[in-house]
């Protein structure tokens, strides 16, 4: 997790709030979790102000409309897939808060974000076949 | 008029242009809304106390004012306070039902806000969508034709004075002349347009607008009714609505107060009478202002949907979503909204993003403002543009 660790503090060590999202929005461009997939209506992630869904199959990957949602969807699901299992248990929206992200996520946002890492916990426990519609 | 805006003194990095939204606050009303709270709280109506006194005058001074800058007759009986425009619109829709049980045939603007399309849709089945032309009027010939022959036992013709997403001025005086011809019941969500544009709002069956998006308080908004709507019962009757009541008949009050059951919001009734003065003092200045702003921003935007009239202008961005923009120039500091807009039908018809941004403003903004904003985005939508 070393790789995660040194991108939150380059992410973290962006003073100007634009280089934040430009560095957001060129994560989501290249992150190995951000693919295109034929989404179903039930792997959209709730309570997104725009669209972001979610799949997993031993591994979580995402799609969304919006770059900067790409982004973070992406940095999450990657992070996610190479946690160990103790720091899956422990993730959750206070980790997006101590590397720098909270501030430029709008209210709307930061519900948004909190429904996709409940989402990526429930997903992981009970697979796609059970996802609430 | 900036500095009558307390607002933006104490947020002066702030770019507001979110005022269809909701517009800043008046100095007074905030002045208005301490007084009430500190010295005169106290509750309306039947009071033996001079603070309850103080209170009614308010109360009875708000309506009057309302009366005069509308110029609007017998205000008592034709202005009922409520919680904002959807109530209104909401009452409105539910008195037509107590009036009519048959058939009732809805005529509804394509750009209606939910507010006005959701309580429609909950009341008929028969809903006829009104397009919008290129210039975002109406298509109200077209209405005019099919109401002619149309059998129903009630026709509605609902519609929005200004869109909220187009910002485009109806012909009032044509619906208002469609309606008459046809015996049809007027619904107006005056919204956008209330304080914004000179007109006459009498001679409608149902007029709504809210008072916190003309510099006023949260929480308050009118229903303006045609006097023969004070035969129908409350919507929600309750204490207040009545002049009698034994154990076997009640008697609803004979005015516009049997529609407003239970405590008002007197907090912000009694802002008003202060409000209404310095609108009707400023009444020029501000359309004027409005005018200005709205040319201005015409010959900026040039991916603006249709041209605006008054309020506001909306245009689809040329990278990115709406989110992506909105978000990053809210780091700027600049409130602008995105989205559906509470007009879904009519943004999903415009445009294949399903979303706009909207930047909207009010008598405070500047053009300098508008230039920042158009600025910005061209600035966020360059950096997006290169992941898209």
């Amino acid at each position: 997790m070393q790789e995660f660790q040194n991108l939150y503090e380059d992410l973290f060590e962006l003073e100007d709030p634009m280089d934040k999202y430009e560095f957001i929005m060129e994560y989501g461009s290249q992150a190995e979790s951000v693919k295109e997939f034929d989404f179903q209506d039930f792997e959209l992630v709730p309570g997104c102000t725009s669209r972001l869904w979610l799949r997993y199959n031993k591994t979580f990957i995402c799609q969304a409309d919006s770059s900067i949602v790409k982004g973070l969807g992406g940095m999450i699901c990657d992070w996610y897939n190479q946690a160990n299992d103790k720091q899956r248990q422990e993730f959750n929206i206070e980790t997006l808060n101590n590397i720098g992200l909270a501030p430029i996520l709008s209210m709307g946002r930061q519900n948004g974000v909190a429904n996709l890492i409940k989402r990526i916990k429930y997903l992981e426990y009970w697979g796609n076949k059970n996802s609430p519609s | 008029m900036k500095d009558r805006f307390p607002f933006f003194a104490a947020n002066p990095d702030t770019v507001y242009l979110d005022s269809a939204a909701t517009s800043q606050t008046l100095d007074t009303v905030i002045q208005d809304t301490n007084d009430f709270l500190l010295n005169h709280k106290s509750n309306a109506h039947r009071s033996g106390h001079s603070m309850g006194a103080w209170v009614d005058e308010k109360y009875h001074s708000a309506k009057n004012k309302i009366g005069e800058w509308l110029n609007i007759t017998h205000p008592d009986k034709r202005i009922a306070f409520n919680s904002g425009a959807s109530q209104g619109l909401y009452d409105a829709v539910q008195l037509i039902k107590q009036r009519f049980t048959g058939h009732i045939s809805v005529y509804v603007g394509v750009d209606a806000h939910h507010s006005l399309l959701l309580p429609l849709r909950d009341a008929s089945t028969d809903i006829k969508y009104i397009n919008v032309m290129k210039d975002g009027m109406l298509d109200l010939d077209a209405v005019n034709n099919a109401m002619r022959t149309d059998s129903a036992t009630c026709k509605v013709l609902a519609v929005n004075a200004v869109s909220n997403v187009l910002g485009v001025v109806q012909d009032l005086d044509k619906i208002r002349d469609i309606c008459k011809n046809n015996n049809a019941i007027s619904i107006l969500d005056a919204c956008q347009s209330m304080g914004k544009i000179e007109h006459n709002y009498d001679g409608f069956d149902f007029v709504t607008w809210s008072w916190h998006k003309i510099y006023g308080p949260m929480g308050l908004g009118c229903l303006l009714l045609d006097e023969k709507w004070l035969w129908y019962s409350p919507v929600h009757p309750g204490g207040g609505s009545v002049s009698h009541v034994s154990l076997n008949k009640v008697t609803y009050l004979e005015t516009a107060n049997r529609f407003e059951s239970g405590t008002q919001n007197l907090q912000a009734i009694c802002t008003l009478p202060n409000l209404l003065d310095w609108l009707m003092d400023n009444q020029s200045q501000i359309i004027n202002h409005d005018k200005e702003i709205t040319a201005y921003a015409n010959e900026l935007f040039k991916n603006k949907l249709v041209k605006s009239h008054t309020g506001l202008i909306s245009f689809t961005t040329d990278s990115g979503t709406v989110e992506d923009v909105v978000m990053m120039l809210d780091a700027y500091n600049i409130c602008v909204r995105g989205g559906n807009l509470c007009a879904e039908p009519l943004v999903t018809g415009l445009t294949d993003k399903n979303n706009l941004i909207r930047v909207s403003w009010g008598a405070y903004t500047t053009k300098e403002e508008i230039d920042f904003v158009f600025e910005k985005i061209g600035e966020v939508s360059a950096r997006i543009s290169k992941f898209v």
